[in-house]
């Protein structure tokens, strides 16, 4: 029985740690592996106070009175990765700068394991050499966000951007299509994560992925474009738009996105033209309701522009002939 | 001596009120649509102006059929049927009329008889306008609406933005042709007489 559920959790532990272990090996390529635990001032410290442990996925427990050990599986939330915190934008910090002294102690003591986590505005908020990322402008849309509202707060900065491992992934990918990849990611860890999802909500997970079907083609639009795009409130002043808003209020309108690229145009309206046509029939799918055409879709504002142009010169050729007619006062003439 | 004739029969008349009042509606949604943007509904909201331009345009293409089987089987079609030989030269005489001839008080060149309705500009214009410019126009729009025939590709650009800007221009071109035509009615014996003329059929001359 205690064998078959340690197997459980063993699996369970592999499986994230594998997970994780992969996504590793792909931010180690492109970044400098060694250069935090070299430079930090705290890497010996880290290491005897808390990475002996906690930077260990299988670790030794000792008791000290009776003089026994054991190897002990180091949870998935308690487990820290070096080679990441050490790859991440905080490096240089000692663990406890930022986690109570009374970690010092082992075991943990139960004021300690209460402590209240920094968030990221306790650090960088109102500090003049972060102002361009704009931390309280994204904390305010935060505040107005349903990870915040429909949670009561406990979707934290963390359950996204995990301090120990964060890299500025937007200034690093230079929101290319691993941008992309990467910041959905993000959101799929929680929201196509059945596991995680029950935490907070008795709603079916496995919904979020077939929710998108609508899409036409919606392998390449998950693909081109980031979840936040539609699904945040759009905010020019922040680089990433933080305030997520319920499911039901995400951009759906073709329009939205597709209003000025023509590129992007000729597939979609046929698509759309002949859905409407399969649906509703030739009549009230085509004629009457027409939801193919995209406004500005097919614009070239050259021709709008000249249209315009030819059609102001023939009224104006028209006005002078007409002040001919008024001055020169032409007499009587047969004509048609 | 004023000599009145019956110039425009009732089909006829019928006809070319039903295009005008399609044709203005064509036009005001078709610039709706053209340059509404989300924020801005042109005249028109946007949904709405498709719609009616799409109905006017079925209606258009219905009314243009029996214009065309009108023309085939009565004696309104011999209007249509232009003379190339020296037509270059009848229109720079029509065309300088317009210009100088008509301030000077001379004679309209190609005066109107019940042989000739149409001055040669005018029916260089109409013919272009009804054999030419209105039929693309159908085929461009229906494509529109059958858009699995439009070519994928065409010289690197989307065959349904080209066969869009191609409609557009041609719908430019008719809003121009109907300024003209409007204005160039407005030279009849007084300003108005030709506007009557296609109410009643009569035609008034000298």
């Amino acid at each position: 029985m205690i064998l078959s559920r340690y197997l459980v959790c063993l699996t369970v532990v592999l499986f994230v740690f594998s997970q994780q272990a992969i996504a590793r090996v792909e931010y180690q390529d492109s970044l400098s592996v060694t250069r935090g635990a070299e430079l930090s001032l705290y890497a010996e410290d880290n290491e005897t106070n808390c990475l002996v442990c906690h930077g260990k996925l299988i670790y030794t427990l000792t008791d000290t009175v009776m003089g026994m050990t054991r190897k002990q599986l180091m949870s998935g939330q308690n487990l820290i990765m070096p080679g990441m915190f050490y790859n991440s934008v905080h490096w240089s910090f000692s663990c406890l700068d930022c986690h109570s002294e009374e970690f010092r102690i082992f075991p943990h003591s139960i004021e300690a394991r209460f402590e209240t986590s920094w968030g990221c505005i306790d650090c960088h908020g109102y500090d003049p050499n972060y102002e361009q990322y704009g931390f309280e402008e994204i904390d305010a849309e935060y505040q107005k966000s349903v990870h915040y509202t429909a949670t009561d707060g406990l979707i934290t900065c963390w359950k996204c951007h995990d301090p120990h491992y964060y890299t500025p992934l937007a200034r690093q990918t230079q929101g290319g299509r691993e941008y992309i990849l990467r910041s959905n990611e993000m959101c799929l860890r929680c929201h196509s994560n059945a596991n995680v999802m029950g935490l907070i909500t008795d709603e079916n997970v496995d919904i979020v992925l077939p929710k998108h079907e609508w899409l036409p083609d919606v392998d390449r639009h998950l693909e081109a474009v980031r979840c936040i795009d539609c699904h945040t409130r759009m905010n020019d002043s922040v680089l990433v738009a933080h305030e997520v808003m319920p499911a039901d209020s995400a951009v759906r309108g073709c329009a939205d996105c597709h209003s000025q690229n023509s590129i992007l145009m000729g597939t979609l309206y046929k698509y759309a033209a002949m859905e409407s046509r399969d649906e509703k029939g030739f009549v009230n799918g085509v004629i009457l309701r027409n939801d193919s055409y995209v406004i500005g879709a097919n614009r070239s504002k050259l021709i709008s522009f000249a249209g315009l142009l030819i059609i102001g010169m023939t009224l104006a050729f028209a006005l002078v002939h007409t002040i001919f007619r008024i001055v020169i006062k032409p007499r009587e003439h047969v004509h048609e | 001596m004023s000599k009145n004739f019956y110039h425009y029969p009732v089909w006829v008349r019928l006809w070319h009120l039903i295009n005008a009042v399609l044709c203005l509606f064509l036009i005001v949604t078709g610039f709706s649509m053209l340059y509404s943007d989300p924020d801005n509904a042109l005249v028109v909201k946007f949904q709405r102006a498709v719609s009616i331009h799409n109905v006017c345009g079925v209606l258009l293409t219905i009314s243009y059929t029996l214009f065309l089987f009108g023309n085939l089987f009565t004696s309104n079609g011999k209007h249509y049927l232009l003379t190339m030989k020296g037509l270059g030269k009848r229109l720079w005489k029509q065309g300088r009329y317009y210009a100088y001839g008509y301030f000077k008080g001379e004679e309209a060149p190609f005066p109107v008889s019940s042989e000739r309705k149409f001055n040669p500009l005018q029916q260089v214009s109409y013919v272009g306008v009804m054999y030419l410019a209105l039929p693309m126009l159908f085929i461009t729009g229906w494509a529109l609406m059958f858009p699995e025939f439009i070519l994928k590709k065409f010289l690197g650009f989307s065959g349904i933005f080209l066969t869009d800007q191609f409609h557009v221009i041609l719908g430019f071109l008719i809003v121009i042709f109907l300024f003209i035509h409007l204005y160039v009615i407005t030279m009849g014996k007084t300003p108005l007489s030709n506007f009557r003329s296609i109410i009643t059929g009569w035609q008034e001359s000298h």
